[in-house]
């Protein structure tokens, strides 16, 4: 969108309201009588988006429903990871959401990538991990022996081979 | 049955859907949110029911919540949602309510989702129907613990003024934007006026006499167990809440 705020009915009165820096009341400028929460612009440095496929000019097909492709635009770089590279990808594909390369800085090839959420079609979610997950993030101790059991202690073959992918080379 | 002397011939659970259904307007778009069993069950019986043209969104069900995403934001935006189930931690003397935590805000006791539904759709929809599966004094407090949605605002922030109702298992309390109070709507057959009044933690305006809530009839007892639970069921709405609470017919 580009615009440095923007208007949003409710909230007012709230806690919410009053806890955020980031939200204001405002006239509108065209009504006298009314006045509404105005939000600053949400304008994160990068965004991370896992897909379906890409092709390698940046095209790429997202899960079907979310607000994937608006984030990509809100974002001053977008980094989409796929489970696989094709050669083409057109908007044609109602596999999922379509994104352009022009809103995209990077594709990365990362098969099983939404683990341990899951991509319909593709590969179930993991309840059993998230709920190991959720437990971990209570402490800031449980989290970092989370991170060293599933990700800093394991290789990218180990990795591979725990998700039956295939090597990359 | 609920706690009170006379027997409705169903569970807390049913009477709720029961009492809401029937708020639910013929031709209007009504919606429930991602956890929400009992008003699911309220929308359905309704268009089984008096309402057979809603247009009903439930957003927690497989097929029937029309995949809006963003538009369900958007749609209430625009004030086209015509009514909107709400639950609540805590509701008070003036309107507010809280479905974020309990306790000091900064160090809660309990912390819950809710924050987006609370804050934008209770203010957009038209008209909201709040539920509680308990009515006491922890529920009903003098003052919120965190205000989720206010129940007065500034007169030049332009929401819904329809009054919202509460409905609980024993009574259903509706509150005024303009009064800025809650009324004593009904009461549930075999409770109080004062009974419900001891168990709420601020005043409730009351006509003389009070009105009855009238109990649930036959033709929705069966619709509920019979054609709604089957349509929960089928179309991955709660399909286990349906199988468990919902009597079988």
């Amino acid at each position: 969108m580009g615009v440095p705020y923007i208007p949003v009915r409710g909230l007012a009165g709230t806690d919410v309201f009053e806890r955020r820096d980031d939200m204001m009341l405002a006239p509108n400028p065209f009504d006298p009588n009314e006045i509404t929460v105005v939000a600053l612009a949400q304008n994160p440095d990068v965004a991370i988006l896992h897909g379906l496929k890409a092709d390698r000019e940046g095209n790429a097909i997202l899960r079907r429903f979310g607000e994937d492709v608006m984030v990509a635009q809100a974002s001053r770089r977008t980094i989409v990871t796929v489970e696989e590279i094709v050669d083409k990808v057109t908007p044609e594909d109602t596999s999922g959401q379509f994104i352009s390369s022009i809103n995209v800085t990077a594709v990365v090839h990362a098969p099983m990538g939404a683990y341990p959420t899951g991509v319909p079609g593709r590969y179930p979610r993991d309840d059993e991990h998230i709920r190991r997950y959720v437990n971990a993030s209570a402490s800031d101790e449980a989290f970092q022996a989370y991170l060293d059991e599933h990700v800093m202690s394991l290789t990218e073959d180990e990795i591979r081979a725990r998700f039956a992918v295939p090597s990359a080379k | 049955m609920p706690a009170g002397a006379v027997d409705l011939r169903c569970n807390t659970e049913e009477l709720l859907a029961i009492l809401m259904s029937r708020e639910v307007h013929d031709w209007e778009i009504s919606a429930c949110g991602a956890v929400s069993m009992i008003p699911a069950a309220a929308l359905l019986l309704a268009e089984a029911t008096h309402a057979p043209h809603a247009e009903i969104i439930i957003l927690g069900s497989d097929e029937l919540s029309h995949n809006l995403g963003k538009d369900i934001h958007f749609l209430t935006q625009r004030g086209q949602l015509e009514l909107f189930f709400h639950s609540a931690l805590q509701f008070d003397a003036d309107g507010n309510f809280n479905l974020h935590v309990i306790g000091d805000p900064n160090a809660p006791d309990r912390r819950l989702p809710g924050g987006y539904g609370s804050g934008l759709m209770s203010y957009m929809s038209k008209r909201i129907l709040f539920f509680r599966t308990e009515h006491d004094l922890r529920t009903f407090v003098p003052q919120v613990d965190f205000v989720s949605g206010a129940g007065v605002t500034d007169e030049r922030i332009q929401r819904s003024n329809e009054p919202f109702k509460v409905f609980t298992p024993i009574a259903v309390l509706r509150f005024d934007r303009d009064t800025r109070q809650y009324t004593l709507e009904s009461v549930h057959p075999g409770y109080t006026p004062d009974e419900v009044q001891a168990r709420t933690g601020f005043p409730l305006v009351m006509a003389d006499p009070v009105p009855v809530t009238p109990p649930p009839t036959d033709e929705e007892l069966d619709a509920l167990r019979g054609e709604v639970r089957s349509r929960m069921i089928e179309t991955g709405t709660y399909p286990d809440w349906a199988t468990n609470v919902l009597r079988a017919p």
